[in-house]
């Protein structure tokens, strides 16, 4: 990895970068690997000094969704050569279990952040044009005029140095620093489940090695077996139950996934770490472009860790933007023209998905609509290969709802009457 | 239910107490007097608990449950008082003719006043209480269809049009995961005319189940006895939240609120009830007979 410290502070009127990335995660990294590769000058910031450094409350899990954006990156031979596991879905709900025909079902991608993080930041260092500046911190936003045109950016010794690019990447997460510098609006949504997690080890759940997630209704469980022979649980119930997840998160995590219908081996299973958790999970939705700036991965959507979207959409995000303003920073399009095709990108992608996923995160049970279709999914695999690509995000809302809504009326009537 | 039931398979007979002549479903060592004791709830009868029984078996314990008199096949003697306290008279003598001295109730429904009024009776004789979605219960308001079978005339009109159809209706409509067949139908089979008379007699004479919570609450709580609770979180007949509470007077309860399960967790939650209770049961003193 090269050192960060290899240049001197760039202090100057033109930028020295094409763009500078704050957030050294997976957005970040992934956006700053697609720039580099297209031949561009790409600083990227990361606040954590070791370049080891993970998220730690994360399910790790990550849609099918986003498993081409990781392919193209060139990243997923690596992983699986790591040993991560490329699981289907099994969602219980109340009517049964929903599970696409093996053939049909779309796989996923399971590798720790302790494994994953390392690898794809590695990768964004020794990408040519990158340049990884790590233990920076991002201070303040740079403006020529209207326009945002970089960052100042401060280590831990108090150094200050301006990275002035033509656009700059907010890629610094849920609670991102660069949005709210930069002001862009962003709208707010309640959550009202807690998480609590932790990674065990022990025997294989019955589904190994695909995912199992528990529509308790309105809590949620879930199980995902990962590489190293560790299934991640979690846990994610209303806040009614946080007294009891405060008073021992283990024992807590335990007792909730034992109690669920046709349980993991949890209760055999031992914590190779604490169990943690998150209580404030509130969702957030910002404008993802300002003149010169653009926000990927949760900066841009932070949305209920219970869909699992985050990671996938972080790359996914990433593409669409590298994509997107590639052809401005080559010099072929205006910036303007280039970030108001990410935000369009963004918006086609994920607004519906976000609509849907906000909707249910305020701790509620099913609606009937959800009702309909989840039950009809239970009891027909067409219905279950529908909902599968819904909720692997292969398909929008718009695009599944045609389809399901009257599918789910049409099963649920012969249900009734076979009865 | 459970691989446990053909290693302890329930024998079925019956018993004279207090001059009725009940059901008696029984595993394990049959001359114990100590035993876990099976007390349904309305509707109900000792058929609810064919598999538990079975499972408790396993753990080398006897095993038993009756019909209260007036539900299951069951008839009561003329004159049986359909209260609380005359179906704890009941369980207690069925008790004393079984020989149980020391018993580890499993409680259900209203089958959790009667054992308690049994329990505030008998405080010596109780080692163990598993408290299936009942228990004690403080300023609880009955619940709907409760209200019903109080109020005179409407009760008996709700049990006159009490059809098979609207029965398995009614009942579906509360359980979130729905209830299995068998087992519905079963219910119904003994909701005859006689229990139906029974349900309103009782419920009536039951002003406000929470009235003794208090004495019962100071009586038990320094005791600390074993205590396992299991409640559905979708109860929509006693809210689950009076699972927690339990543990104001079983200080040591380990309480085990089930989501996506309604008032029958041991009908829609089989497995999960089962290993909870041996578990439970397993994890006690051995048996002194």
């Amino acid at each position: 990895m090269p050192s960060t410290d290899s240049r001197s502070p760039i202090i100057g009127d033109g930028p020295a970068y094409d763009a500078v990335i704050v957030g050294g995660s997976l957005a970040g990294c992934a956006a700053a690997i697609q720039l580099g590769r297209a031949g561009l000058r790409v600083a990227l910031v990361e606040k954590q000094p070791d370049p080891k450094a993970y998220k730690r409350m994360c399910s790790h899990f990550i849609q099918a969704s986003g498993v081409p954006a990781i392919e193209r990156l060139g990243l997923l031979e690596p992983m699986e050569a790591t040993g991560a596991l490329r699981p289907r879905m099994h969602m219980w709900t109340r009517w049964g279990w929903i599970e696409a025909p093996p053939e049909r079902a779309a796989r996923g991608l399971n590798l720790r952040r302790e494994v994953l993080d390392p690898m794809v930041r590695s990768t964004a260092a020794e990408t040519p044009g990158v340049e990884m500046l790590l233990g920076w911190s991002a201070e303040r936003l740079l403006r020529d005029g209207g326009t945002f045109a970089g960052v100042a950016v401060r280590n831990r010794e108090g150094e200050e140095r301006e990275l002035r690019a033509r656009l700059t990447v907010g890629a610094d997460g849920r609670d991102s620093k660069i949005a709210e510098l930069s002001e862009v609006p962003v709208k707010t949504y309640p959550h009202n489940r807690i998480a609590y997690g932790g990674y065990f080890e022990g025997p294989p759940s019955p589904h190994s090695p695909d995912s199992v997630i528990w529509f308790l209704d309105p809590h949620w469980a879930a199980s995902f077996p990962t590489d190293s022979g560790l299934n991640f649980y979690a846990a994610m119930p209303t806040k009614e139950r946080l007294p009891e997840f405060k008073r021992d998160p283990e024992a807590a995590l335990v007792k909730f996934l034992a109690d669920v219908p046709e349980p993991p081996p949890i209760r055999d299973s031992r914590a190779i770490e604490p169990v943690i958790g998150k209580i404030d999970m509130t969702n957030r939705v910002r404008k993802p472009v300002a003149p010169g700036l653009a926000l990927i991965g949760d900066a841009a959507l932070a949305a209920d860790p219970l869909f699992g979207v985050g990671c996938g959409w972080a790359f996914q995000s990433a593409e669409w933007l590298s994509d997107s303003v590639r052809p401005a920073l080559q010099g072929e399009e205006s910036l303007e023209q280039g970030l108001e095709h990410y935000r369009r990108r963004h918006a086609h992608e994920l607004r519906a998905h976000a609509f849907f996923i906000h909707d249910y995160s305020n701790g509620r049970r099913f609606n009937p609509a959800e009702r309909l279709m989840f039950s009809a999914a239970a009891r027909d695999s067409r219905s279950a290969e529908l909902m599968e690509a819904f909720g692997t995000r292969q398909i929008r809302p718009q695009q599944m709802m045609p389809r399901a809504l009257p599918r789910a009326i049409a099963v649920n009537v012969r249900h009734a009457l076979a009865r | 239910m459970s691989a446990s039931a053909t290693e302890s398979p329930v024998e079925r007979g019956s018993l004279l107490a207090g001059g009725t002549r009940t059901r008696l479903l029984q595993a394990g060592p049959a001359e114990a007097s100590e035993a876990v004791v099976f007390v349904h709830g309305n509707p109900g009868s000792a058929d609810d608990w064919e598999g538990l029984i079975a499972a408790a078996a396993s753990t080398g314990r006897r095993a038993l449950a009756v019909d209260l008199p007036d539900f299951g096949d069951t008839i009561a003697p003329d004159g049986f008082e359909h209260t609380t306290i005359g179906y704890a008279t009941f369980l207690g003598e069925a008790l004393q003719e079984l020989g149980v001295e020391c018993a580890h109730l499993v409680l259900h429904d209203f089958g959790g006043p009667i054992g308690l009024v049994w329990v505030a009776m008998n405080p010596e004789a109780l080692a163990s209480i598993t408290l299936i979605d009942t228990g004690i219960l403080p300023g609880y308001r009955w619940h709907s269809l409760a209200r019903i079978w109080r109020t005179p005339v409407l009760g008996e009109l709700f049990q006159a049009t009490a059809t098979r159809p609207a029965f398995r209706m009614l009942l579906n409509k509360n359980e979130p995961r729905g209830l299995p067949r068998d087992f519905v139908e079963a219910m119904y089979d003994h909701y005859d005319r006689r229990t139906r008379k029974a349900v309103l007699a009782l419920y009536r004479d039951t002003d406000d189940p929470g009235s003794a919570a208090p004495e019962l609450t100071k009586l038990l709580a320094p005791r600390d006895i074993p205590a396992l609770v299991v409640w559905g979180e979708e109860d929509a007949y006693l809210p689950s939240s009076y699972a927690e509470r339990q543990s104001e007077a079983f200080p040591s309860a380990d309480v085990h609120v089930l989501p996506a399960s309604g008032h029958w967790p041991f009908a829609d939650a089989p497995e999960t009830v089962e290993r909870l209770l041996t578990e439970f049961l397993a994890g006690l003193p051995e048996s002194s007979s």
